[in-house]
């Protein structure tokens, strides 16, 4: 994607728009060589007349000429983009932000933990620990969704299930009897998984649950500069000029959104900011 | 019986207890399997017995009209199932083996009886049952929040 300036969108058609959820879908953009992000980066999309977005990019970083996105319709501006289908022209701007530490976490056990839509933004960062598994000690991947029908991705779940070189577990909040997993809060996956104070540990969801997560990640030993976080703001401008997702001393579109915990963990627990 | 008392030892739940209270529980204690499908406890029941799991899964489910029923969650390995021990309680909810569920099942009118007569007993496992009470309520109120919708 080349643009003439950060601030000026790309023209891009959807080239395929795929329905994952009730309210979830994905969008696969095929854009030029040359465009490159790291996993945990952004793009803004603009549905022209109606406004921009921060969305995580949910591709894989091998293949970055195809851009994929996963949205869940909730504002007024996604809530258009369910509206919108393959053919359909965007404005896209972007890769913005900071991006999974996958450096930092070679030769180290690395946990993953999501929860609901908070998978998207660490599909690309699996997807190249899985690319590269002899670079790194055990990856599990845990998941908490709310019920069976709202596990996201779920095909490509079963499918990394299948490798013998990953862990992946899931578990929703609720189920019927048609449902053979665990039931429970995310953080109860921890229990079965052998965890050292050297792991590094990726977490991305609802904020209640990334506190909660990191929480039992500590009380297991895994300190908080050894866990990083994705933290999800109002943001406009996407290069850090216009204050939105402004936190303390922070730009989240600009120095995260993916965040050290130590180093985010005490604005997190200022109420209101 | 030495048997029974090295299995109580290893479950998480006695973990740390003093082995002389270990041996005190023994009397208390059988073990149990539950078949797959099979009721651990059902609502309305009164909750007469402590079970500490040793395998299996059991699923707590809120039975509805029609048959269907909602699992809110599922305890394995380790847990602890019949904490409502020191309120007579009846059981709220279905407690239903997933799959082949072996058990150490804890009379709970004779565990209050050891409790109570020795009352560093009755702190301990008072201690962890608040400690696994408390574990479960935090749990239910993030799962009320319904963080994912």
């Amino acid at each position: 994607m080349t643009t003439t300036s950060s601030y000026l969108p790309a023209a891009m058609a959807i080239a395929r728009s795929v329905r994952e959820l009730a309210d979830v879908f994905t969008w696969t953009f095929e854009v030029p060589n040359g465009f490159a992000f790291k996993p945990g980066q952004f793009n803004m999309l603009y549905v022209h007349g109606v406004g921009e977005v921060p969305i995580s990019i949910s591709g894989d970083p091998a293949t970055p000429e195809r851009l994929i996105h996963t949205i869940r319709a909730v504002g007024t501006v996604t809530r258009m983009m369910g509206k919108l289908g393959e053919g359909d022209v965007m404005g896209v701007r972007g890769p913005y932000g900071s991006a999974w530490p996958l450096d930092q976490a070679k030769r180290r056990n690395v946990i993953v933990i999501a929860g609901g839509l908070g998978l998207a933004p660490l599909r690309p960062a699996i997807l190249e620990l899985l690319a590269n598994r002899a670079d790194y000690g055990q990856v599990t991947v845990l998941y908490g969704a709310r019920t069976p029908d709202d596990i996201l991705y779920r095909k490509e779940l079963e499918t990394w299930r299948g490798r013998f070189d990953v862990r992946v577990e899931a578990i929703v909040d609720r189920a019927g009897r048609d449902w053979f997993g665990p039931v429970g809060v995310v953080t109860r996956l921890l229990d079965g998984v052998p965890v050292t104070p050297d792991d590094a540990a990726f977490v991305c969801g609802p904020e209640i649950m990334m506190r909660f997560a990191v929480r039992e990640l500590e009380n297991r030993g895994v300190a908080r500069d050894a866990t990083w976080i994705s933290m999800e703001r109002s943001m406009k401008c996407g290069i850090g000029l216009c204050g939105h997702c402004q936190l303390a001393g922070s730009f989240m579109c600009k120095d995260g959104p993916v965040y050290r915990f130590d180093r985010i963990a005490p604005y997190m627990q200022v109420r209101e900011l | 019986m030495d048997d029974l008392e090295r299995v109580l030892r290893a479950h998480p739940f006695l973990a740390e207890l003093e082995p002389e209270h270990v041996k005190f529980l023994v009397g208390c204690t059988k073990n149990v399997r539950f078949h797959a499908g099979e009721h651990l406890m059902r609502e309305g029941d009164r909750e007469d017995t402590l079970y500490l799991i040793r395998h299996g899964v059991v699923a707590i489910e809120m039975p509805r009209a029609g048959g269907a029923a909602v699992c809110i969650e599922t305890l394995g390995d380790g847990d602890v199932l019949g904490v409502s021990l020191l309120t007579p309680a009846a059981a709220h909810l279905d407690c239903r083996a997933r799959d082949s569920v072996v058990a150490l099942a804890i009379d709970n009118a004779c565990l209050l009886g050891k409790m109570t007569e020795d009352p560093r007993l009755g702190f301990a496992i008072s201690m962890r049952l608040l400690e696994r009470t408390y574990q479960r309520l935090s749990r239910a109120r993030l799962q009320h929040l319904d963080i994912y919708r």
